[in-house]
């Protein structure tokens, strides 16, 4: 493929063999059961015909002369000695039994019937209509047709066929062989066949029943050799065996005149080993089965479900080119870039196709080898392979470098390594969105793992608990023009799921950032340095001399990574809930961050600045600056923030939930309260006291009484403990600045970790009436049905830990249950909608043409670029306006 | 504007629609001014309209066409008959209540859905924002009213020269979010919505604002919107009375009473008495002031039903029925009809119940069960807002725009309550590629995926065999211009990139 013209195929014709078809195909007519001889060569007219292809190296087609991976295979055929039925038709068989004349062969219809059915079909083309809508015209006319006992035509008496499934046919209890209804088929005029579905310019229904078998080629069907030289053949093959053995004894026993009746026993033996060899799982028959009890395969089952021929190798395909091992993180490499380890470096390669432009590089690259380093022993590409242009691959070792490097001319390919800056899709799964397969630009690192910028784990959803991720080399221009221009990270920035960025800091880069701007602290010299360190900047912020000490303010150094005229006014996540003034910051005009002219002057930065889905300032500088400048944004914002904080020091411990005694004190007496409600409850509703809720039953309204009890409670511990964990506790810092974990989860460790459910509801199966032995049965107090009136750090006791399992359980099986589920109906939706596109007018329409909407979307705005969602965020637009004239 | 209605004969109306226009003698007083009059022939509904132009007295001997033989008082001056979508005899109103009894004849109301002309659209627009959307016209920026709208705000706060480069970033804007040409917005859709299922909780009951109803939601709700289930696993409605109910608790008190299906065994106990051949209704009073029914009702259900004896005793509150035929299986099917006897509401509806709404402070109903087209019936019930979360309901009831929107909105809804983030377009897409067909198809084999163009693609989604079988048998030809058959046979889409051709054609001497 090294002209680049690639013919097209346009369009692609179904149709039933004919006989005639079949034996013009077929190259061998394959009379002997047998394989191979002693020797292991293939016997001649045996299965394995040479003329049907090859599969050793070193023997030749007969048929085409290729060898092993030249010849595409042929056709071989086998002579039936009594027709069977084909079971993938027996329906359809049926109807057209049901539906003609057994005498004449006409539908059994009248003439004026005929004639108006045969309008109404006309209206459509059988080969391009949809099969649906054919399908229950010709059930219509069939079903009438079906139900004449005379025929309209000649007046003969019907009798009913009944089928006996899954392949026999009877006619008031005695068998119609399949000879004899071939006979019946062969009958039907070729004008009443639309009736029944049929198109008869390509099927005729004789042909349903078969009178001579394809044997497909030997590629198909390979046989494999053991270790210990033993032959093992393709479960094809030994249906073909069965087959021919038994087409062979039938035409014995029929041509020396053996009673009837063992004539129909191998008759009916023959049907069952066609049928089984069409398909293994056809209801009714027993599966036939491999020597060792496993069900054979047969090409039904090739084809059908997920690991089937159309999902798993049509659908999708395996390559090369590609590469797969554990992921690790590296803060330092940019967003757009994957280390890629130097042994996998050296595997894959990129096809350079050599020119007069190119050819003195390409000698150079060549010449260095297949393992080539600088003088400092670092990485350098070499070469593994040369493409001549006849198609010889050439192998280059050190020893033949040199050589092989002045026989390289303008028309070879060279297959180099990969090295610094090539293109590559770098791919996690499951990929559930376009952002799960992206380009990245390669770094060769040492080392084992993929490496890259931590931003990008958002969307691959990746963490580095052992994951493993895909690299794959692209290896086309055009191709790699896709990748750099459309797949690229930072082209993929905005989510076409609700047009936010979807790349943005996480965990780390948040705190950093939170601590960095909140209250716009002060740092020393040294410390402003050491972070500036990190990034490529030639500016300082401006300077603050307190004590004769210069200082920095968190806020400007922060401001350094900003474009120039960046305007931008938004509420902070840590201020999200506040109306006039925020509790968190000490003046009020700090509840919004505000941004003019690339500087920050007020609030705090955190998670809706710079988080993934959120990140405001992530995606002002994206719609304001393009892509480029937002990869540089997220590049500086993560190297800042790691610099930040690996010099401060960031960490959590358990005292950090440490709240004074008398805290923990008012908690256990609210949770005793809880459970003294609750007990309460219980007598209320044993006395039948209990007034139910509108439309509920009394139990039921007694558990919702007890759930909101138990879960006020567990809220108000959690301000308890929250009042004594303010800002200055690094747990409360990550929550509040969207770092990591919910204030909640802080509350159930300080706090109290509250009530268990299953189910939405409190627990309560296990034991008869209890749900553990520990408690009496009947009791439905608060502790007996999993609420957990300890917290984390306190520790559960066994019993509440025992619950608190429980609840832990069902998460783990609705993760489960969720993840099919909703995969399922991803696969649905992907399958339904991948033929929409939106056309040169902004319509959508799909294959045939159809308009699915006249504007897309109704405004024509492509999601991803939409402002969350809206066509055009005009009030941030005056307010830019607005502030750029200011300055 | 009044109309007729009145029962006839097949015949009668096939000799008049081949005669049209003609007069027609009827057996009734018509007064004048009626100019439409509707056909019954089984008194339920009335499958067609004559358009009358006149009406006179009916002489003998006139060359009109006559209903019956005797007692013709009217002729009507046929203009023309029309079959129309049967009018059911419920939707008739005599003055302002619901026709009751119909005999043979009868002056009628048909109160239609008002189409009320509004001032057009762009008229009804401020004058500032008309003139922003003429301006825009001469930029050539295709600027939508409700953006034009949003520039009106800074029309005073802007100078001139600032509000016209406002207006110009906005059209700049509009121009680059436009979607490219090509874009697989299909396949961008659907992963927009199966991506986030994977972080959607399976739980399948929740509350919806009302502690009393369980209505499906998350990843169950969601798929079984995409599968266009016949009948949804929680049916409910949220019912919204007319602006001048809304605020009355007794008007809702009473709509809420007229919705529930009230059936017997709901209120009272049913005690078989074989030896007697008895039948003993025994209400129970709590659940009967629960349900707003009171004993009359029950009685006047009772007597709606044909074939039994009832024998109410004034002293006792027991009702006693007997079965007019005397047999044990007559007994029992009695007494299986008993139990299912609806005293009141609309069939369909489990429960109902109201709840003030904390925004608006007015009554909003929410049902169990669901009947949109009884319970849009209803007077009071405000047709324009009330809705069922039953998709094929309202696109069997009120059409498949409304279907459509119907999808948008539960999927929205679905989503959103999720706390997560979708964009609309990708939720309009999937409704719209549901409905456009005028149906709603279901995602998936039995709906759209089923019916592809493509062979290939068809086998490779499910159920492969049947698909290349009956391939064969039709000799269908695969066009190839999906993507998965392309991919299947090894070609590049024609989506994207892939949609359009390139040749570059080197410079030749």
């Amino acid at each position: 493929m090294t002209g680049g013209i690639s013919k097209r195929i346009y369009r692609i014709q179904f149709a039933l063999l004919s006989p005639e078809e079949i034996r013009k195909m077929s190259q061998v007519k394959v009379i002997t059961a047998d394989t191979y001889d002693d020797d292991g060569y293939p016997i001649e007219r045996g299965l394995m015909d040479l003329h049907m292809g090859v599969i050793e190296p070193g023997l030749k087609c007969a048929t085409c002369g290729g060898k092993v991976d030249e010849c595409p295979g042929h056709f071989g055929n086998i002579e039936l000695a009594m027709p069977v039925v084909h079971v993938g038709f027996i329906k359809e068989i049926k109807t057209l039994l049901d539906s003609t004349c057994k005498s004449c062969g006409r539908i059994k219809l009248t003439e004026d019937e005929v004639k108006s059915y045969s309008e109404k079909f006309s209206q459509y083309s059988f080969s391009s209509s949809d099969p649906e809508i054919i399908g229950l015209m010709s059930k219509k006319v069939t079903d009438e047709a079906s139900t004449r006992m005379v025929c309209p035509h000649c007046g003969a008496q019907q009798i009913k066929i009944i089928l006996d499934k899954p392949t026999t046919f009877r006619e008031e209890g005695i068998k119609v062989t399949p000879k004899e209804i071939r006979e019946r088929l062969e009958r039907i005029p070729d004008d009443d066949l639309q009736f029944f579905g049929l198109n008869h310019e390509v099927a005729r229904p004789e042909w349903m029943v078969l009178t001579v078998l394809p044997v497909p080629p030997i590629n198909v069907r390979p046989s494999i050799t053991l270790e210990t030289g033993e032959r093992s053949e393709d479960d094809l093959t030994h249906k073909l065996v069965d087959i021919i053995r038994i087409s062979q004894r039938l035409r014995e026993s029929r041509d020396n005149g053996s009673p009837q009746l063992i004539i129909e026993d191998l008759w009916d033996l023959l049907q069952f080993h066609v049928t089984t060899y069409f398909d293994n799982q056809t209801a009714g028959i027993p599966p036939a089965r491999h020597r060792s009890g496993r069900a054979l395969k047969t090409l039904v089952q090739r084809l059908k479900g997920k690991e089937g021929r159309f999902r798993s190798n049509l659908s999708g395909k395996r390559v090369n080119f590609s590469a797969r091992t554990v992921i690790s993180p590296e803060p330092f490499l940019s967003i757009n870039e994957v280390g890629v380890p130097e042994k996998a470096a050296r595997e894959l390669t990129v096809p350079v196709t050599v020119n007069i432009f190119n050819i003195d590089h390409v000698r150079e690259v060549v010449a260095r080898g297949p393992e080539p380093r600088d003088e400092f022993g670092k990485y350098l590409a070499g070469v593994n392979y040369i493409i001549r242009p006849d198609g010889r691959r050439i192998k280059l070792t050190a020893q033949n470098a040199e050589e092989n490097a002045k026989r390289v001319e303008p028309g070879w390919i060279v297959e180099r390594q990969l090295t610094e800056g090539d293109i590559v899709l770098f791919n996690r799964q499951p990929s559930l969105h376009r952002m799960s397969m992206m380009g990245h630009t390669v770094r060769i690192l040492s080392g084992q793992t993929f490496r890259f910028n931590l931003a990008v784990c958002t969307p691959y959803n990746a963490d580095f608990d052992g994951d493993e991720m895909n690299l794959h080399i692209v290896q086309k221009e055009e191709a790699r023009a896709e990748a750099r221009i459309i797949m690229k990270v930072q082209e993929q920035i905005m989510s076409p799921r609700f047009g936010g960025p979807i790349i943005g800091g996480i965990h780390d880069h948040i705190t950093a950032m939170f601590l960095l701007t909140h209250g716009n602290p002060l740092f020393p010299e040294a410390q402003t340095v050491h972070m500036l360190s990190y990034l490529k900047l030639n500016r300082m912020p401006p300077v603050e001399v307190v004590g004769g000490k210069k200082f920095y303010r968190g806020r400007d150094i922060f401001s350094l990574i900003l474009p120039e005229g960046l305007n931008l006014k938004f509420p902070s996540k840590l201020c999200s809930s506040a109306k006039e003034k925020c509790d968190f910051e000490i003046e009020p005009i700090d509840k919004d961050v505000y941004i003019i002219n690339g500087k920050m002057t007020h609030g705090t930065i955190d998670e809706a600045a710079v988080g993934s889905f959120s990140g405001e300032i992530i995606d002002k500088i994206f719609r304001k600056y393009g892509s480029e400048e937002a990869a540089q944004f997220i590049d500086r914002m993560t190297r800042l923030g790691v610099a930040f904080i690996s010099g401060r020091g960031f960490s959590t411990g358990i005292n950090d939930y440490d709240i004074p005694e008398s805290a923990i004190a008012r908690i256990e007496e609210i949770s005793q309260q809880a459970i003294d409600r609750t007990d309460k409850l219980v007598e209320t509703y044993r006395a039948g006291q209990l007034q139910p809720a509108p439309g509920r039953s009394v139990e039921d309204t007694l558990e919702i009484e007890i759930l909101s009890t138990t879960g006020s409670v567990r809220d108000e511990s959690g301000k308890i403990a929250s009042a004594f964990l303010g800002l200055s506790n690094p747990s409360v810092i990550m929550a509040r600045s969207g770092a990591r974990a919910k204030m909640l989860n802080i509350s159930e460790v300080a706090g109290m970790v509250g009530q268990q459910s299953v189910r939405g509801g409190r627990l309560n199966r296990g034991y008869y009436g209890r749900t553990l032995p520990h408690f009496k049965t009947e009791d439905i107090g608060a502790m007996a049905r999993g609420f957990v009136k300890s917290s984390y750090k306190e520790g559960l006791n066994p019993l509440e830990y025992f619950m608190h399992s429980i609840g832990g359980r069902e998460g783990l099986v609705d993760i489960a249950v969720r993840t099919s589920r909703s995969g399922y109906m991803q696969r649905r939706l992907i399958n339904a909608f991948e033929d929409l596109k939106v056309d040169d007018s902004l319509r959508v329409q799909d294959t045939v043409g159809a308009v699915i909407q006249f504007k897309y979307g109704e405004d024509g705005v492509d999601p991803t670029r939409s402002d969350k969602g809206e066509t055009v965020d005009v009030d941030y637009l005056a307010f830019d306006l607005e502030n750029e004239e200011v300055q | 504007m009044p109309s007729i209605i009145f029962k006839d004969t097949k015949k009668n109306i096939e000799l008049l629609s081949k005669k049209a226009p003609v007069g027609y003698a009827i057996d009734a007083d018509v007064k004048p001014g009626v100019t439409e009059a509707y056909v019954t022939f089984d008194k339920k509904v009335f499958p067609y309209r004559l358009r009358i132009s006149g009406i006179d007295e009916y002489k003998e001997g006139s060359s009109a066409v006559e209903k019956k033989k005797a007692g013709l008082m009217t002729i009507l001056a046929v203009q023309s008959v029309e079959s129309i979508d049967p009018v059911p005899v419920s939707q008739f109103r005599k003055g302002k209540k619901k026709l009751g009894e119909f005999k043979d004849f009868e002056e009628v109301e048909l109160p239609r859905i008002q189409v009320v002309e509004k001032a057009a659209y762009l008229d009804a627009l401020s004058h500032d924002v008309k003139e922003i959307l003429a301006i825009a016209g001469k930029k050539k920026i295709e600027l939508s009213i409700s953006l034009a709208e949003q520039l009106a705000k800074y029309k005073k706060s802007l100078s001139q020269k600032q509000f016209d480069e406002l207006m110009g970033r906005v059209g700049r804007d509009l121009e680059s979010k436009r979607i490219d040409p090509f874009e697989a917005v299909g396949i961008i859709a659907a992963q927009s919505i199966g991506e986030p299922g994977t972080q959607m909780t399976m739980r399948t009951f929740h509350f919806a604002g009302v502690r009393e109803m369980n209505v499906t939601l998350g990843l169950p709700r969601l798929i079984e919107i995409v599968d266009a289930r016949r009948i949804p696993s929680t049916p409910s409605m949220t019912v919204y009375l007319k602006h001048e109910f809304e605020n009355s608790e007794d008007v809702v008190m009473n709509v809420v009473k007229e919705l529930e299906n009230t059936t017997v065994i709901d209120v009272a106990d049913i005690v078989t008495d074989i030896t007697q051949m008895l039948l003993t209704i025994k209400p129970d009073h709590a659940k009967m002031s629960e349900r707003l029914v009171n004993q009359s009702d029950l009685l006047d259900a009772l007597a709606k039903m044909k074939g039994i004896t009832v024998i109410s005793d004034p002293d006792s509150k027991d009702i006693a029925v007997k079965p007019q035929q005397e047999s044990f299986k007559r007994l029992y099917q009695v007494q299986e009809q008993l139990k299912i006897l609806t005293i009141k509401g609309v069939p369909g509806i489990k429960r109902a119940i109201a709840r003030i709404d904390p925004a608006t402070q007015s009554w909003i109903l929410y049902t169990q069960g669901s009947n949109l087209k009884e319970v849009l019936e209803i007077d009071e019930v405000d047709a324009n807002r009330t809705f069922t979360n039953d998709i094929i309901e309202i696109a069997q009831v009120l059409g498949i725009e409304a279907a459509r929107n119907a999808i948008y909105e539960e999927s929205l809804r679905t989503l959103s309550e999720q706390g997560l983030e979708v964009d609309q377009r990708h939720l309009m897409l999937v409704a719209d590629m549901m409905t456009f067909g005028g149906t709603v198809r279901a995602v998936g084999r039995q709906g759209i995926s089923g019916r592809k163009s493509s062979v290939l693609a068809r086998a490779a989604f499910e159920i492969t065999t049947k698909h290349l079988l009956r391939a064969g048998l039709l000799g269908e030809v695969d066009p190839l211009t999906g993507v998965a058959e392309n991919i299947i046979v090894g070609q590049p889409i024609t989506l994207g990139t892939g949609a359009v051709n390139l040749v570059y054609r080197a410079f030749t001497k």
